[in-house]
């Protein structure tokens, strides 16, 4: 904490405990890896290194139940959404989900026998990204959208 | 040795009821459901036939008498030659390959999964791609590309889900 | 998990079935395994696919032949400039088309680059799958380097649909020679960083050396191809067996080691990653100026600047794009060396402009079947570095 080190000795803040929750689970949104198609590749590009997720205090984690963000990246199949969903009832609340791509939002070009058309049809969703794969960019987007989206949750006070 | 070669002797030995096609510069030899094993055999054993690329199902269902085709792709690494087995089938039923070839195992079991043809002697006929409780074989002319109407059918993990964009 | 095998398991011997994946990070994708165990040997593992089934054959049975290309593109999504290559000399060999020769060149360098870019996303999630984070994030920086060339020629970073039929899409931009001797130069330098992270490493030999053994045999009973077979001792290579594009003018090596474990899985995508670093280069010295689409009225797409100047190739454009063209009656088969293995095209066609039936020759899907052999005895960490050293791609194996 190299900037505000012994520069305030001996003070007292206030803030609303709101503000502070929230604080806390938008800096350190932990999204589980759940790549299902193409656009896990652009996911993991986002974590890597040019792109750096790490720098927002994101971090990749591969259990469900120690991550708070779930990021849709690929086609649900009719096959795997019952995973989708197990993989969701196991994460912890507060829990957000991302639609990644076009597949995810709506089942993009794949309106077939075997694509669930949205992934919508089997968890609640916050956010959708267009793209059929999604630039890095679009994904940062949607998650700098998502954490304006919890410091305006009411946590404490309904 | 070319194609040429490999199908007089095929003819010659193992069976007279064959014929050839050369389309598009691919090698067919036209056989029937009782000895393509025997050609498939003798092409890997006398001409070192030993990798097995493909098998291919196909349904014809204006063809009346032979609704189903099969082809087998084989690649011969030591003559580099390419040759493709193709056969008429009456009815969905053929014989497996899968004791020539292991891999045979997987191509096979997919083609029963889309298109619907059994494998005799197959030594483990699942679906492979579609969920258990599917009961058509999506690749079959009649089967419509959206169709969606089995997704209520089964909640396999009873999670209590319901598919509103059929 | 079995119920009644944990229950009876206080002593040892008992089989112990549990799942792996879907959802599993080292499964690279949907891919579930079943695993029967017993302490912590593999006795059987049984894959089992299909979480990734989109219908793409079915689709192509609805589409026009052009376009179907968008689709191969989300087949193998690490190389997808290779599956574009693939499709569209399989519907080419209807027409026996000559393809101009710039374009032919500017399809080897952009298979090869792909084929680049592919290998360098296995070695970052096969590495970091057995702990080497660096190599994950080397990795991925000179992949960024290649996407941004994907992007100065193509438009787009993965998904480029940029080979048609009869050629592609439209000629490169001036800057991108330059930009590709660029990375020519940082690639072959790069590379022996990660050779110097791993190949001499001793965790990375411990956990790679004497896994997963493929006899040459086994691998071809299983037809198993690309960088697999090679690693078992066969040097079988489409681009010198069956010579597509202008292979043959190319000078290259096929690497090829005896061994059949994951680590000589890994030598072999190694070395064919400074091949293919080495045949851009050829092609980029000696590549030919002229069109890149070919004239022929019956597939050739007319460019933006003709479709402006003349009424004809308006309407040639015109009729190309909604009514599509219309191969003969038959069968054709065509594959290519992908960067899994063997991806070929089966297309029959009725004479009318959609495919009667498509059949996708996918390596992976036919590499996944060596699974259940060469896991028997590991230990389950092994089964992690077995399923990274087969590269899989669900994309292609479920389609």
């Amino acid at each position: 904490m190299g900037l505000i080190e012994n520069k305030l000795p001996d003070n007292i803040f206030t803030t609303t405990l709101d503000n502070v929750i929230n604080w806390g689970r938008r800096s350190s949104m932990w999204p589980v890896t759940f790549g299902l198609a193409c656009c896990a590749i652009e996911m993991m590009a986002c974590g890597a290194a040019k792109y750096d997720l790490d720098r927002f205090g994101i971090i990749f984690r591969a259990s469900p139940r120690q991550a708070d963000v779930m990021i849709v990246a690929g086609t649900v199949t009719r096959k795997m959404a019952p995973v989708v969903r197990k993989v969701y009832d196991q994460m912890p609340a507060p829990k957000w989900v991302i639609a990644m791509g076009a597949c995810a939002t709506s089942g993009g070009i794949f309106n077939t026998y075997s694509t669930v058309q949205g992934v919508d049809d089997v968890i609640p969703v916050d956010f959708y990204i267009p793209g059929c794969p999604p630039r890095p960019e679009a994904l940062y987007d949607a998650l700098l959208a998502l954490q304006e989206k919890i410091k305006k949750e009411k946590v404490v006070r309904a | 040795m070319n194609f040429d070669e490999i199908f007089a002797k095929l003819q010659g030995d193992v069976s007279s009821d064959i014929s050839k096609q050369v389309q598009f510069g691919c090698n067919f030899i036209l056989s029937n459901k009782d000895n393509f094993k025997n050609i498939i055999k003798y092409l890997k054993e006398v001409f070192d036939f030993e990798y097995l690329v493909d098998v291919v199902g196909i349904h014809w269902p204006e063809h009346k008498n032979t609704p189903f085709e099969v082809v087998y792709n084989l690649y011969s690494i030591k003559n580099k030659i390419r040759v493709f087995v193709k056969v008429f089938i009456p009815d969905e039923k053929i014989e497996t390959i899968s004791d020539l070839y292991k891999a045979a195992l997987f191509l096979e079991r997919e083609q029963y999964d889309l298109v619907g043809v059994k494998f005799i002697g197959h030594p483990d006929l699942r679906r492979i791609l579609m969920p258990e409780f599917f009961d058509k074989h999506p690749l079959r002319k009649d089967f419509n590309l959206k169709d969606r109407s089995w997704y209520n059918d089964v909640d396999e993990q009873n999670l209590g889900i319901k598919y509103k964009h059929l | 998990m079995d119920e009644k095998t944990i229950n009876d398991s206080g002593k040892f011997g008992d089989i112990l079935t549990i799942n792996m994946g879907p959802q599993h990070p080292s499964t690279h994708g949907v891919l579930r395994l079943i695993l029967d165990i017993d302490g912590e040997t593999i006795v059987n593992a049984t894959p089992d696919i299909g979480y990734l089934h989109r219908g793409v054959e079915k689709l192509a049975e609805n589409r026009m032949y052009h376009q179907f290309i968008p689709l191969t593109d989300r087949l193998d999504y690490l190389a997808s400039l290779s599956n574009n290559l693939a499709y569209c000399l399989a519907v080419e060999k209807f027409f026996d088309l000559k393809i101009p020769e710039r374009a032919n060149y500017l399809r080897v360098i952009f298979a090869e680059l792909a084929r680049i870019s592919s290998h360098l996303l296995w070695l970052a999630s096969h590495a970091l799958d057995m702990g080497a984070m660096t190599v994950f994030l080397y990795c991925f920086r000179e992949r960024e380097l290649l996407l941004d060339l994907f992007e100065i020629a193509t438009g787009q970073r993965m998904t480029s649909s940029w080979i048609r039929v009869g050629g592609i899409r439209a000629d490169i931009p001036d800057e991108f020679i330059n930009k590709a001797y660029e990375f020519i130069e940082i690639f072959s330098e790069k590379i022996k960083d990660y050779e110097g992270l791993l190949s001499k490493n001793r965790i990375w030999l411990q956990r790679t050396k004497g896994i997963g053994i493929l006899t040459k045999e086994d691998a071809l009973n299983y037809g198993a191809s690309g960088p697999i077979m090679r690693g078992s001792g066969i040097k079988f290579d489409i681009r010198k067996f069956e010579p597509y594009c202008i292979y043959d003018k190319m000078d290259f090596e096929i690497p090829s080691f005896e061994d059949g474990d994951v680590y000589s899985r890994y030598l072999v995508r190694i070395e064919e990653m400074k091949q293919s670093n080495r045949i851009v280069k050829q092609a980029l010295d000696e590549l030919p100026e002229g069109p890149v689409m070919t004239d022929d009225p019956r597939v050739g797409i007319p460019s933006h600047e003709e479709v402006n100047e003349r009424m004809e190739s308006l309407i040639r454009r015109f009729y190309l794009m909604s009514k599509g063209f219309t191969p003969p009656r038959g069968d054709v088969y065509s594959s290519i060396e992908s960067t899994k293995g063997e991806l070929g095209f089966y297309i029959v066609s009725d004479g009318t402009e959609k495919p009667y039936r498509l059949k996708i020759r996918a390596p992976s899907f036919v590499n996944l079947g060596i699974v259940p052999l060469i896991s028997k005895g590991h230990m389950i960490a092994d089964m992690v570095s077995i399923i990274g050293s087969i590269d899989i791609v669900l994309g292609e194996i479920d389609r």
